[in-house]
């Protein structure tokens, strides 16, 4: 189980992440959804263990990220928001250097990644440096390598960027099927579509603190009980309607 | 206003782009800035010797006959040429990837309601006022010495036309050598193959670099050669800065320089109609030359992805093989790593070149002789190539995908990665560039080479131990801040240990030659100092987390003028 008790986050005087605290359960999956800026950048690079937390303490199967993170670390596979790799790399490269640095065997390796590159529509562009893929293909590559050591938690920050309609499809029945088996995924995204498919739970962030917590079967399809009618009053959006006018008035002016 | 007119505001971005260092952050692009203003008051610092230099060799000049100071002032002219050909051209060498429109600009300038046109006269245009911009200031700077070598033109002829002479010569070089420099890159997008496009082109900016870094001490060389001059040397033909002295001395009547003059207007002539020849191929084909798949794996690669990956230690393998394949794609490292240890080789070039070859016995004292030369060309190479390869390291290939690094770090693979860094200057910096200069000690010092050698590679160990000893990154994953230190210090300090350490491994070196038990025991003994610190080096490494952000120091250096 994946435990966050407490988490604040400060950058200088900014508080970015006020007393957040979730459980995750094995099987689940949880999406966690806000504005841009309400912190939720900053929740997955706690989670992931890329920041220390100011306050407040995670844990994950028992183990706390304080007191050994690089254990803590070993049972997380990390989609990041943009698809940021070593794009020199082959895909074939970077899912090895991957599974290097997380010290898998070589025979684990040879295995698993043809089979990656294969499953998800890489295998003709595996000699391919990365400079030349879509968002799309590094995505996918981001998305084998964070299978790659068959990790316990899933975290992704907006997975679904940049993929066409069928590895979408193809990852949302994939993180479907891992979670039936146990694994516990935290999903990072804006799309209230992807949450409605496929999360059981969701976590609604705003200016740092949990707006909302509910599960997803809890909404009403659409109507002010929907998840996108409560997002907006729980995380105080303003009326859409003047602002849009402006941009048409500014854009029709001289 | 023309100045909102999108080719001008294209050109500006252009123009700006051509100066864009890339890979530093904010915080290190303004230290890259002190550190290019302390080189230009080094610079300056040279340049004003050299007007003493001059003052006093003109000085002599003037009471000299007029053939005295014909003969020398041709050797000089090249060389005043030749200092702005070589800072024009490496400023166009440097700023290679943005001398033709590239993929990004098809993508993003094709998509905007512009003429191919518009961005094609946008890049001439940025390019032309780049050029312009380095040939005028180097030409700014060395005027007060042309001025001087210009004064017993008197003796001679006109000296206004004596200086329009010199000056049309000169910026006809520079002129020759910025386009000299677009043309080969703009062979390389005739010639080069779609899919090889941009990895040709940076091979061929990495050996430009390289190739501008190696013939610099040449450069120095050249007011040395007015006997060359004299006698019509056969190099002269192969050396351009003189076909541009040649076309000086010719504009002012000396036909007996025709054949220099012819070259230089060939040569200008040729790298014109090849850079304009490239430029109107690309504004043809842009879309097609431009739009490709810019690296392909090697073949060897494609057989067997796992197996390069396999040896050794599983992250400290991982690390050794991504600074390989690193090293190979990326044009950036590659020209640092070329770049540095060509400027050692220059060194030591500029040592054999200036060798008294007929003291050619092993018992030589003089500062000349070619045995003292190769003992101290190693160790000087050693000296500069191993930090400079230890910052080739530290430059970062993309900073923002090194969360990979950071997710997987572990108390092993700390002393993994270390070990990682510490093999790949082991190799560019020690076994590389002794194995190039091996032939040539042992073809002077005989056998007896082989204890040199084995002390030669034992001292590399030593000194790559001691510098990286706080080696605590992934090589090409650390932000990079250049000039930490106060460079006036770091110059001095640097040069003091430069001088220390070249006695003391010269005099070893010396014992090591004449009696090969001497070596022998001195390489034991290195090595054990060696792995004593790499023992520590690991030990430490396990300890401390790995670096990934580099701090600039502390402004501040407290007094503690109080007692508490």
């Amino acid at each position: 189980m994946l435990q966050a008790r407490g988490l604040t986050k400060r950058y200088g005087g900014l508080l970015a992440l006020d007393q957040v605290s979730f459980d995750l359960q094995p099987g689940e999956i949880v999406g966690y959804l806000g504005p841009n800026g309400s912190g939720k950048s900053t929740t997955v690079n706690l989670v992931v263990g890329l920041l220390e937390p100011s306050r407040g303490e995670l844990s994950l199967s028992g183990i706390r990220v304080a007191d050994d993170p690089i254990a803590y670390k070993r049972q997380i596979g990390y989609v990041p928001e943009e698809p940021t790799l070593y794009a020199h790399l082959t895909a074939g490269e970077y899912l090895m250097l991957v599974g290097r640095l997380r010290r898998l065997p070589t025979a684990t390796l040879e295995a698993r990644i043809p089979a990656l590159l294969r499953l998800l529509q890489l295998q003709d562009s595996r000699h391919k440096a990365m400079t030349a893929f879509s968002k799309g293909m590094r995505q996918r590559v981001l998305v084998a390598a964070a299978l790659l050591h068959n990790p316990r938690l899933l975290v992704l920050d907006e997975p679904f960027s940049g993929l066409d309609v069928n590895a979408g499809l193809l990852l949302r029945t994939l993180l479907q099927l891992l979670a039936r088996e146990g694994r516990m995924i935290f999903f990072s995204t804006h799309r209230f579509d992807m949450v409605e498919k496929l999360c059981s739970r969701v976590i609604v962030l705003s200016s740092g603190r949990i707006a909302l917590e509910r599960r997803v079967a809890d909404f009403a399809p659409d109507g002010p009980e929907s998840l996108e009618a409560t997002f907006v009053r729980a995380t105080h959006q303003p009326d859409f309607e003047p602002l849009a006018r402006e941009i048409l008035d500014a854009i029709s002016g001289t | 206003m023309l100045r909102d007119h999108p080719v001008v505001v294209l050109a500006r971005h252009f123009f700006a782009s051509l100066f864009d260092a890339g890979v530093l952050s904010e915080e290190g692009a303004e230290s890259l800035k002190r550190v290019l203003l302390g080189g230009l008051s080094l610079a300056i610092a040279g340049g004003l010797l050299l007007v003493r230099i001059f003052m006093a060799k003109y000085g002599e000049l003037s009471a000299a006959p007029p053939e005295a100071y014909l003969r020398e002032v041709i050797a000089d002219h090249a060389f005043l040429m030749a200092l702005p050909m070589w800072i024009v051209a490496a400023a166009m060498a440097l700023a290679g990837s943005s001398l033709f429109p590239d993929e990004t600009d098809f993508r993003i300038l094709m998509a905007q309601p512009l003429a191919r046109a518009d961005v094609f006269a946008a890049k001439l245009a940025a390019l032309l006022t780049f050029a312009g911009l380095f040939v005028a200031g180097t030409h700014a700077g060395v005027l007060p010495l042309a001025a001087l070598t210009l004064l017993g033109a008197a003796k001679t002829g006109s000296i206004v036309l004596a200086a329009l002479a010199f000056v049309a010569a000169s910026v006809a070089a520079s002129v020759c050598a910025a386009v000299g420099v677009v043309a080969v890159h703009g062979l390389a997008v005739l010639l080069g193959s779609r899919r090889r496009l941009l990895a040709f082109s940076g091979a061929v900016r990495v050996l430009l670099i390289g190739g501008l870094v190696l013939v610099l001490p040449l450069v120095t060389r050249l007011p040395a050669t007015a006997d060359a001059f004299a006698g019509d040397a056969w190099w002269l033909a192969w050396t351009p800065p003189a076909w541009f002295a040649g076309l000086e001395r010719w504009l002012l009547g000396d036909a007996s320089r025709g054949w220099l003059a012819v070259r230089a207007v060939t040569a200008t002539g040729a790298a014109i109609a090849i850079a304009i020849g490239a430029y109107v191929r690309l504004y043809r084909r842009f879309d097609r030359v431009t739009y490709q798949t810019p690296v392909a794996a090697r073949t060897g690669d494609r057989e067997r992805p796992a197996a390069a990956w396999r040896r050794s230690a599983p992250v400290g393998g991982a690390v050794r093989r991504f600074v390989t394949v690193t090293l190979r794609r990326s044009v950036l490292h590659q020209g640092l790593v070329v770049g540095l240890l060509t400027a050692a080789g220059s060194l030591v070039l500029n040592s054999l070149l200036g060798a008294d070859w007929q003291a050619s016995h092993l018992d030589a004292l003089e500062a000349d002789a070619p045995v003292v030369v190769l003992l101290w060309a190693p160790m000087t190479i050693l000296f500069l190539s191993i930090p400079a390869i230890r910052l080739a390291l530290s430059v970062p290939m993309d900073l923002r995908a090194n969360w990979i690094f950071r997710m997987t770090e572990d108390v092993e693979g700390r002393a993994e990665v270390a070990d990682a860094g510490v093999h790949a200057v082991l190799w560019w910096a020690v076994a590389v560039p002794l194995a190039l200069l091996a032939p040539l000690q042992a073809w002077i010092m005989g056998p007896a080479v082989l204890g040199v050698l084995l002390v030669e590679a034992a001292i590399g160990w030593v000194l790559v131990e001691r510098q990286m000893a706080d080696w605590r990154r992934v090589p090409f994953t650390c932000a990079y801040i250049p000039g930490k230190g106060f460079v006036p210090q770091m110059c001095v300090k640097a040069f003091a240990q430069y001088v220390v350490f070249t006695v003391l491994t010269g005099v070893a070196l010396r014992a090591s030659l004449r009696t090969p038990g001497i070596a022998l025991v001195l390489a034991l003994v290195l090595a054990a100092i060696a792995v004593v610190l790499l023992r520590r080096r690991t030990r430490e490494a396990k300890a401390m987390p790995l670096l990934f952000e580099e701090q600039v120091p502390s402004e501040l250096t407290p007094l503690r003028l109080n007692a508490d």
